[in-house]
């Protein structure tokens, strides 16, 4: 009896790991549920585990677009919340991310009186957009080590140095240039930082709203969505959302990269041809 | 009203874009002159990509000239032989212009390189034009004849080869001048995103000594043809023309050269120049500030443009 219950609480304890440490490893496939215990020895309460989907699934980039703000929303299955009030028992951090794409930072010094380009250094892939919201400031959800394995917050963001580039660079130099990238993407709204951007509805809803900024690059972007007890992350949920060109927009911007020469023999002829337009309009009013 | 432009990738007020070229086109119809010199730094302090300013710029200032040239032309002011040269020098200028302008944004160097140009050319014209000016304007004043260019003199230009009779100018000289001359401003024009008529004018008034009559037509004859060629290869070779940006600029420009126009014939001439040279050097001064006042950045990032160098 006594045996046969170390086991069962040996092998609860196994698949708790098993589907915390999965969770937390691959977003990309939700944790795989509890296999039922053998033998039904002190109730647990089911795993929470968290989902998440976003108002729109793809954003169309035409002549008109000024930005948009999308709504990360979710819930969170079998909350042990006490009822409306889900933020005391857990976090909710919302990660929006654009496709990483090389950068080259650049660093001015000032040469013969003039401030020019000197020191450079090549990222290999840095997130294009990266946007987080949580339900309170991250650095009081987890410690350093979760949200470094996790990528969450701007200190986190995956950014390496290409091949041979930034030889020969201190690691304060090179952290300078990786903290420049991040300041001048924030700046340019690029890079969201919304420490209480997550609101709780209940004991298991909550929501999120994400602007895009209209300077966004077009492409698919990530949303992982991690549900945090006590400092550890215990469920995670990934959704998507596509930003594509279309209009006037696309048509333009397609054929000046897939075909240049045509798409700068039209812009001659529009320039010729609207030129002649011109003197003759304004040759008719003053004649 | 906000638009999104497809090749700058950014979005901006449509109404500022108009005044914008409004404004530009008001002062080129004003002075006279193309504007582009204006209009290249206005876009990029508007934070337009330093690349894309200059190659959309070459597009707007051919459709600013092509009614200019073909007004010319009718008139019988253009020395098409003369403009044949300068258009052959300028497609090769313009050549190594955009080619220089993709390995220079590769460097990381290209926003240097523009402003250099700015200050050193803005800086000589714009001084160029103010002593000019003053010293017509003082002559004036003091009731003394404005001294006329004396014609038929030989200088350097008439001992090279190549000679070639241009019957419109009536000139028989050597195609290498005019040749260089175009290959300078069809290089400049890539670099700069400038007609570069500010530079081709007086070269052939004082070095060819080319007929004040034509001078202006067949300047305006090779810009056409230079900005077009420069348009196509900006558009291959640097896919920095933004056809949308450029039309905003073109409506603008247009309506605002007609009133420019207007008001400047109630100006005197050397009262114009004046103007027109204050104006050069404010925006040679502006330029000069930015690259030697310390940023407040001195980090800047950018995509990665074929392989590093």
């Amino acid at each position: 009896m006594m045996r046969s219950a170390i086991i069962a609480v040996m092998c609860l304890c196994m698949a708790l790991n098993a589907a915390r440490s999965s969770a937390q490893e691959a977003e990309a496939t939700p944790p795989p549920n509890l296999p039922p215990p053998t033998v039904v020895t002190p109730p647990l309460p089911p795993m929470e585990t968290v989902e998440a989907d976003i108002s729109t699934r793809s954003l169309e980039v035409t002549t008109g677009f000024t930005g948009h703000e999308i709504v990360v929303f979710g819930a969170i299955d079998n909350s042990q919340a006490p009822k409306d009030d889900a933020g005391s028992y857990y976090d909710v951090v919302v990660v929006v991310e654009g496709t990483p794409f090389p950068i080259v930072a650049r660093r001015k010094s000032e040469v013969a009186g003039v401030w020019m380009n000197t020191w450079s250094i090549t990222f290999n892939s840095v997130p294009s957009y990266y946007a987080i919201a949580s339900s309170k400031p991250i650095e009081e959800i987890a410690g350093p080590a979760v949200l470094e394995r996790h990528a969450i917050g701007f200190r986190h963001i995956k950014m390496m140095p290409a091949g041979n580039s930034g030889v020969g660079l201190k690691d304060s130099q090179l952290a300078a240039f990786r903290s420049a990238v991040i300041r001048l993407k924030h700046r340019q709204d690029l890079y969201v930082l919304e420490p209480e951007g997550v609101d709780f509805v209940g004991r298991s809803l909550f929501r999120s709203t994400i602007a895009l900024p209209a300077n966004i690059p077009v492409g698919p972007l990530v949303a992982r969505t991690y549900l945090f007890r006590d400092g550890e992350v215990v469920s995670a949920h990934i959704a998507r959302v596509t930003l594509h060109r279309a209009g006037i927009e696309r048509l333009v911007h397609n054929f000046a990269f897939v075909y240049p020469a045509s798409y700068g023999l039209i812009a001659v002829i529009i320039a010729v041809l609207s030129g002649l337009l011109a003197s003759m309009l304004f040759r008719r009013k003053t004649a | 009203m906000n638009i999104y432009l497809p090749i700058a990738e950014m979005s901006v007020n449509a109404a500022l874009l108009l005044g914008l070229g409004g404004a530009v086109g008001f002062l080129s119809g004003l002075f006279g002159v193309g504007g582009g010199f204006l209009l290249t730094p206005l876009l990029i302090f508007l934070g337009v990509p330093t690349s894309v300013a200059v190659g959309t710029g070459s597009m707007q200032i051919l459709a600013s000239s092509v009614s200019g040239a073909m007004a010319q032309y009718r008139r019988n002011n253009v020395d098409v032989k003369m403009g044949m040269v300068l258009v052959a020098g300028g497609v090769v200028g313009s050549f190594i212009g955009v080619s220089l302008m993709r390995i220079l944004r590769q460097m990381g160097q290209f926003e240097l390189f523009v402003s250099l140009c700015y200050v050193t050319f803005l800086g000589a014209v714009g001084a160029l034009m103010l002593i000019e000016s003053v010293g017509s304007i003082q002559r004036q004043r003091s009731g003394q004849p404005v001294p006329t260019r004396q014609t038929g003199q030989h200088s350097w230009v008439h001992g090279l080869p190549f000679k070639m009779r241009f019957h419109r100018s009536k000139l028989y000289i050597s195609a290498v001048p005019p040749a260089m001359i175009g290959a300078f401003v069809g290089f400049m024009a890539a670099i700069m995103g400038v007609g570069g008529g500010f530079v081709m004018v007086p070269a052939m008034i004082y070095l060819l000594r080319v007929p004040t009559s034509v001078v202006i037509g067949t300047s305006l004859f090779q810009i056409v043809f230079v900005m077009a060629v420069t348009t196509l290869l900006q558009a291959i070779e640097n896919k920095s023309v933004d056809v949308v940006l450029a039309l905003i600029l073109i409506v603008g420009g247009v309506v605002g050269a007609q009133f420019g126009a207007a008001a400047g014939g109630k100006l005197k001439g050397e009262q114009l120049r004046f103007m027109l040279a204050a104006l050069v050097l404010l925006v040679c001064l502006r330029i000069a500030w930015d690259l030697m006042v310390t940023p407040a950045e001195i980090f800047s990032i950018g995509p990665l443009i074929g392989g590093t160098l």
